[in-house]
């Protein structure tokens, strides 16, 4: 998977391979979301490429870039408020055409969130934000896609659930998923990702593998607090 | 008396409630007060008449002010409102506003300024509910209102679409995001929304027997507090405001007969319901 010559924030470019797991690190508002909100598609790159297992897929609106299998779990979570918990995860399931795959699928996010089956009648907005953060992932990865974006997952958490997240990210990376990581809170996706880009108001400045940021004098001044 | 003057109500209340829905869903997904719906009205109730004169048959006529409707319904999302969505929402208000009115025009223009007779005679059966009776036309209108709003609360809450249509109105964009063609689905909008006031009209020329061009003038204006009063863009609360609508004012002037102008009461509901529920009935605060 390849996204080449990114430009919706300036000659932003970056690759994300198959089974990666890839973090773009950097300040509040270096414009991390709006390469992750382009990626989806939900945003139109003025200038530049975006490529998805070798297709341009740079002029596709957003639904159709679900249907090939890309899937965002957005800043600030975007629970549907007055659905349920089971109707918000079924429109995660939309792409999928067979019934038995989608009660698969339920079962499935129900198995790795068992606190959503709990609450699986209960409308969206009365969820914990803990609890609609884990909404959020289990309704992007119901549809079985081929890369999960997730944005900011850690925003907003306490410190347990921020640990408990991460430690689910690192489960699915395992499981075989392909991630593209956006976080402010570097520590933790230089900790679980393979490779990383540090993002400068609007520019990638460093990249490398996550142990080589991590190791970098100053990603650790600027992120780590060290 | 008085349960005559509640059968007159219900009959009210279900045209309401038939015309309201279309722009509360258009409301909801677009957030545009749909003026120009009820331009859509009036042209079922033409259509129908037309229909009905060709063809001698009600509910040929219905299905046909249906039809007629949906595709004026499809068309005004497609060249009306699309191109201008991107601008401030005054823009497409006033819009809509024209359009309304060369509506009401080409109507004058085609059909000529006076009311037309629809005089379909539809057989269909009074009912009684103990002391209330439902006359055949009453009866007529109740029955095809209910079946329209089962249908909608069927697709809506039973089906895939359904679930995609109550997610757009919710957040478009993050819907747009698992693979639903939200264009489409705000297409779909306009289209049942439109065909039900296609309804409407047919059966309000039936009921009323007649048919003129500034028909929809009032239904325009009545249809917005309808809508606020039920809380914008919520369907329950448009389908219950509607009938609380019709009720009271059939009530109010029928049975208190103070000098009242009816059509200002869906007003003054309007602003004491706003005063103490300021989302409205089943609106969320």
């Amino acid at each position: 998977m390849t996204y080449g010559e990114f430009a919706a924030v300036r000659g932003v470019s970056f690759d994300v391979h198959d089974g990666d797991l890839v973090t773009i690190i950097g300040a509040n508002g270096a414009g991390k979301s709006t390469i992750l909100r382009s990626v989806m598609g939900l945003l139109r790159p003025r200038a530049g490429k975006i490529l998805f297992r070798g297709e341009d897929i740079t002029a596709e609106p957003g639904y159709l870039r679900a249907r090939r299998g890309i899937s965002l779990v957005p800043e600030g979570r975007r629970i549907l408020p007055d659905l349920t918990v089971e109707e918000n995860l079924r429109l995660g399931t939309y792409v999928l055409q067979d019934a038995g795959e989608v009660a698969a699928e339920l079962e499935r996010a129900y198995s790795l969130f068992p606190q959503l089956r709990a609450r699986a009648r209960q409308r969206g907005k009365t969820l914990s934000g803990g609890e609609q953060q884990m909404l959020a992932i289990a309704r992007a990865l119901v549809g079985r896609p081929r890369l999960l974006l997730l944005d900011e997952v850690s925003l907003g958490l306490m410190p347990t659930l921020v640990e408990q997240t991460f430690q689910t990210i690192k489960e699915l990376y395992r499981q075989g998923a392909t991630i593209l990581l956006v976080e402010q809170n570097a520590r933790m996706a230089l900790s679980v990702a393979t490779r990383g880009y540090v993002l400068e108001t609007g520019t990638i400045t460093l990249s490398g593998t996550a142990a080589e940021l991590a190791a970098d004098p100053k990603v650790k001044r600027a992120y780590l607090g060290g | 008396m008085i349960w005559q003057q509640i059968a007159n109500g219900i009959a009210t209340g279900a045209v309401y409630a038939l015309t309201t829905l279309g722009l509360t869903m258009v409301y909801g997904v677009l957030r545009v007060l749909h003026v120009a719906h009820a331009g859509v009205y009036a042209l079922g109730a033409y259509v129908g008449l037309w229909a009905f004169r060709a063809t001698g048959s009600f509910w040929l006529s219905l299905v046909a002010a249906m039809a007629a409707c949906a595709l004026a319904g499809l068309l005004i999302e497609r060249f009306l409102y699309a191109p201008l969505l991107h601008l401030p929402r005054i823009i497409p208000l006033i819009a809509s506003i024209g359009l309304f009115i060369a509506m009401e025009e080409a109507f004058r223009i085609v059909a000529g300024p006076y009311a037309l007779a629809y005089d379909a005679e539809v057989r269909f059966g009074s009912l009684a509910l103990g002391p209330l009776r439902l006359t055949g036309p009453q009866t007529l209108i109740l029955t095809v209102t209910l079946v329209l709003l089962g249908l909608l609360w069927l697709l809506l809450s039973r089906s895939k679409v359904g679930l995609a249509m109550r997610a757009t109105a919710m957040d478009a964009e993050i819907t747009s995001s698992f693979g639903v063609n939200t264009r489409a689905i705000i297409a779909l909008n306009f289209l049942i929304g439109s065909a039900m006031a296609g309804a409407a009209g047919a059966l309000i020329g039936v009921y009323d027997n007649q048919v003129w061009p500034t028909m929809g003038s009032v239904p325009a204006y009545k249809c917005l507090a309808i809508v606020v009063l039920g809380g914008l863009g919520n369907i329950p609360g448009s389908v219950l405001a509607s009938f609380l609508i019709g009720l009271a004012e059939t009530l109010l002037i029928g049975i208190v007969a103070i000098p009242f102008p009816r059509d200002a009461l869906a007003f003054v509901a309007m602003i004491l319901v706003l005063m103490f529920r300021p989302y409205g009935l089943l609106g969320k605060g």
